[in-house]
């Protein structure tokens, strides 16, 4: 298990280099000079030739690389061009607010996408079998921003119940900052709950068919306890494994609804980079994800081998 | 049976499955009683419905079967009871163990736990109480160390034990009634002794009653007091084990025993006797009698009017009307063959210092060494070697059998033979020319000639293909026979293999077991091959389908001139057909001989072991049915 673990670690390093190497390569592979696309129409050859000199760019493109990854790894991103602040807190600040959103939104489709999977296999063939299959498609083929927006309509616009954008401060109190949550997490709920609850569904099906739950019943454990204790224990191990892959998706990949939302997440400040061509910032936000994105996958397998004892526990002793 | 209150009573029992209006009877007005204290013993072939009666005891035959009748259980119906009140008695007062020892236990749960779950539900015993039984039982079950056993996973623990594990946890609330379904099939013979052993004991030390399932009559007849014979899905023959297994009464009982191999050298003139065809599709009991198709003595009468089960004086119950006027099953029979004369020098194939080992970390079994600190113990014992040093040669029209039980390496050895695995190390010589030298362009003529046939019959046809796309894929990979000729090839190859020129436009789900197997020899036939590795060919299949394909392999050998490495764990199997047997254990060749030598004067010490459970399920002649054409019998 320690070998193992030690070995996707090493996979993970690997990935983020090369991952660095191509976001650094493909930020300078645009089109146009970056310090002319940065400063605009009304430069000219001295103020591009100063910014070239100020970002380093016209050192030779190993050193720029060099020197960038080397600040990477000392925490130091870089200066943000259009705010002039140091790039590292600015991140420090979107992650958290991301890691935030996307924490109460694993809980939440954990605790209703496993349930809703395992109401779906007990019922199979039923109509709430169906009901919940067309409910959770709902969220899955309309894009996120659409419920966003219905549920901006209804519940801001219309009740003035919640918050339609912003996040709020711990400062305000819990009440006030969760409630400029609700919304969101509802929404990326909603976007990831058919994923969860279809595998659950089908995992949950295959352990409620195995020899194992056929000499549960035929010992006469209650039908809950087969369920829940030794079909849902096996059908869980999938089922876990997507749940924390999509974890690495919140985090990288609600740049949509934190946009949506008006949220002050790391999506939010790629697309305000992207907007305005602030590269480090960009480089740094894209960076950030792919290593959220790995980190959680290496816990999501990490995870898989601690439940399942055929990989914690090794051969046999025959 | 005596005519005490019985422990339960099974009453005209019919099981239906009705699905897409089709509608399938698979129990027929089924009745038996089983008195506390014994052993009742139901036997027959796959489809026979004999698993039905478990389902139907226990409630678990799923939403599409139809139950009629009754199933009595210590003066309740189980068939009325709520899913409650059954639940109250399953565990506690029924025990059951299933087929599958390898899937029946939750790979997520301690074994422990397990064991002590029923007691905590049907005895209302604290966790720690039950932990503690639970062990204690793992003791009584005959395990060595039942506290390490408790608090392993599945997955660490042998088949064997995996078994004694299950009749524990149905022994935990001491319950009256043990159903065993299946309980050693998926067993190696070592191991299957051993648990009917344990059961033995259990029967003495506890006076549970048994119902055993299985389709095996020699165990059946060394576990049980009573026996059942099910056919189509009626009982056709019961009555006390001697009398039914010793002196049986109705032909589809006389026609199984006939068809157990027994523990002999086979003769190459002499084939086993067998019963022809299958169970019929839907069997139609109120036709006649449904076992009139297959059965050698059946007349016009015999399908005139249903069967019914019938005690006749000094007998016991037979659903046949001339159950007492039949002789005995169609003995062996004679056919012409010159046996050939094997001369040492002239192999076919020859394979020296054969060695496969497994790596379980695939390409990062290198990494792994170059870093000794990261090496636990798992690790070092993780590239088992499945195939060590093995040589043997087999001549052109040789039989060598090859025996030994699951996980020795035999299946390897077979596929190294073949090329189909690439050795770590050692060498293949096929007609005289090392395999490993051969360019691809050769060794595509040494694939035509070297033929396998596997034990699966489910998985090794495709589903998506007819029988005559399977036979005549052969055909156009190696260009043998002109488009125009191929379906007449693919008709010959049919009728090679006794299957009827119509099949050539079915699907392999169409067809049965038995049935599938003929249609994978007639494609290893295809290419007129010269060499069959036949890999446990006829494990998968019922008794009397696996002296079928067993004679048949006999005549397509006699007829062709064909060599077999025969591959199987059943020793009186392989030695029905081999003119040599090489035995296997732990991947290492421990005994080659002549057939005849290795069952009379057996020299390793493994050998011996399973020559020894071989008897037990062999055990004496006298229990062939009366007539029988036998040899000698083996001390």
């Amino acid at each position: 298990m320690a070998y193992y673990a030690l070995k996707r670690l090493g996979a993970v390093f690997l990935i983020l280099i090369i991952m660095s190497l191509v976001i650094f390569l493909s930020t300078h592979a645009l089109p146009k000079n970056t310090a002319a696309m940065i400063l605009g129409h009304y430069s000219t050859a001295e103020t591009q030739a100063a910014l070239e000199h100020k970002l380093g760019l016209d050192q030779p493109l190993r050193i720029q690389y060099l020197r960038w990854a080397s600040g990477v790894l000392h925490g130091d991103l870089g200066d943000s061009l259009v705010m002039n602040r140091p790039v590292a807190p600015i991140l420090w600040r979107a992650l958290a607010n991301s890691a935030v959103l996307a924490g109460a939104a694993m809980v939440m489709v954990s605790i209703v996408g496993l349930s809703l999977g395992v109401i779906a296999a007990v019922w199979r063939g039923h109509s709430t079998d169906h009901a919940i299959a067309i409910f959770t498609y709902l969220g899955l083929a309309v894009p996120e921003f659409y419920w966003g927006l219905v549920l901006i309509l209804i519940f801001s616009t219309t009740f003035h119940l919640l918050p339609s954008s912003g996040s709020g401060s711990v400062s305000m109190g819990f009440g006030r900052y969760s409630s400029h949550l609700v919304l969101p997490v509802i929404t990326l709920t909603f976007s990831l709950l058919a994923h969860v609850s279809r595998l659950t569904r089908s995992s949950m099906l295959e352990a409620l068919d195995t020899n194992y739950v056929r000499a549960a019943r035929a010992r006469g454990l209650p039908e809950r306890q087969v369920i829940l204790r030794h079909a849902l224990r096996n059908a869980l191990m999938p089922a876990i494994t997507v749940l924390a892959q999509n974890f690495g998706f919140l985090i990288g990949g609600i740049v949509a609804v934190e946009t949506v939302f008006a949220y002050p997440g790391l999506g939010q400040l790629l697309v305000y980079a992207l907007q305005r061509l602030d590269l480090p910032v960009m480089q740094a936000a894209v960076l950030m994800m792919t290593a959220t994105f790995c980190i959680t996958n290496l816990a999501a397998d990490l995870l898989y081998g601690w439940i399942n004892p055929r990989i914690r526990y090794g051969g046999g002793v025959d | 049976m005596n005519s005490a209150a019985p422990l339960l009573d099974v009453g005209n029992l019919t099981v239906r499955y009705a699905s897409e209006g089709e509608s399938f009877t698979a129990l027929h007005d089924v009745s038996f009683t089983l008195q506390p204290g014994r052993a009742l013993g139901i036997v027959g072939e796959s489809g026979s419905g004999k698993s039905s009666i478990v389902g139907a005891i226990l409630g678990i035959l799923g939403p599409a079967a139809q139950m009629q009748g009754n199933v009595h259980f210590e003066n309740r119906d189980l068939a009325t009871l709520t899913p409650k009140s059954r639940r109250a008695v399953l565990g506690k007062r029924i025990g059951s163990v299933f087929q599958d020892p390898f899937t029946s236990l939750n790979p997520a749960l301690r074994v422990g736990r397990q064991i002590a779950e029923p007691m905590i539900w049907h005895l209302g015993l604290s966790k720690a109480e039950a932990m503690n039984r639970a062990r204690s039982l793992l003791g009584d079950m005959g395990i060595q160390e039942p506290v390490a056993v408790a608090n392993a996973f599945p997955h660490q623990l042998s088949g064997g034990m995996k078994q004694r594990v299950l009749i524990a946890a149905a022994m935990a609330c001491e319950p009256t009634l043990l159903i065993l379904d299946e309980p050693t099939t998926a067993l190696d013979v070592t191991v299957e002794s051993q648990i009917l052993d344990l059961l033995e004991a259990l029967r003495q030390s506890t006076q549970i009653s048994l119902l055993f399932i299985s389709h095996n009559l020699r165990v059946v007849k060394r576990v049980c007091d009573d026996v059942a014979v099910m056919y189509a899905g009626q009982i056709v023959e019961m009555g006390a084990a001697e009398y039914v297994l010793g002196a049986p009464s109705h032909p589809y009982t006389k026609g199984l025993l006939a068809s157990l191999p027994i523990l002999q050298a086979g003769s190459r003139g002499l084939r086993l006797p067998s019963i022809s065809g299958h169970i019929p599709q839907p069997s139609r009991p109120e036709l006649g009698c449904v076992f009139a198709s297959r059965c050698p003595f059946s007349e016009p009468a015999c399908n005139a009017s249903p069967q019914n089960l019938t005690t006749p004086p000094g007998s016991h119950q037979i659903r046949c009307w001339k159950a007492l006027s039949v002789g005995s099953w169609p003995a062996q029979v004679a056919v012409s063959t010159v046996a050939p004369k094997f001369r040492r020098g002239d192999a076919l194939v020859n394979a020296t210092d054969l060695r496969k080992s497994y790596k379980a970390f695939g390409g990062w079994a290198g990494w792994r060494r170059l870093l000794p600190s990261l090496q636990n113990a798992r690790s070092a014992n993780s590239t088992p070697v499945a195939v060590d040093t093995v040589s043997l040669s087999l001549s052109p029209g040789e039989v060598l059998g090859l025996v030994g039980e699951s996980g020795c390496g035999k299946s390897s050895l077979g596929r190294l033979i073949l090329q189909l695995l690439r050795q770590d190390s050692g060498s293949v010589e096929y007609d005289g020319a090392n395999l490993g030298a051969l360019s691809s362009k050769a060794l595509q003529n040494f694939r035509r000639e070297a033929q396998i046939v596997f034990q699966n019959v489910g998985s090794a046809l495709n589903p998506r293909h007819s029988i005559g796309e399977a036979l005549e894929r052969p055909l156009v990979l190696f260009d043998l026979v002109p488009a125009s000729q191929r379906i007449r090839r693919v008709e010959d190859l049919l009728s090679m293999v006794q299957l009827p020129l119509s099949y050539r436009t079915r699907f392999p789900h169409q067809l049965s077991g038995g049935e599938r197997q003929r249609v994978a020899i007639a494609r290893a036939l295809a290419t007129n091959p010269r060499f069959i590795v036949c890999d446990e060919p006829v494990s998968a299949l019922d008794v009397s389908v696996q002296a079928a394909i067993v004679n048949l392999l006999a005549d397509l050998r006699d007829e062709f001139g064909l060599a077999y490495l025969f591959i199987s764990h059943d020793l009186a199997v392989v030695a029905q057909i081999s003119d040599r047997i090489a035995v296997m254990y732990r991947g290492r060749i421990c005994e080659t001989g002549p057939t005849a030598e290795i069952l009379e004067r057996p020299q390793h010490p493994y050998t011996q072991r399973l020559l020894a459970s071989a008897m037990y399920e062999n055990p004496k002649q006298a229990d062939r049915v009366d007539g029988q054409t036998v040899g000698t019998a083996h001390s």
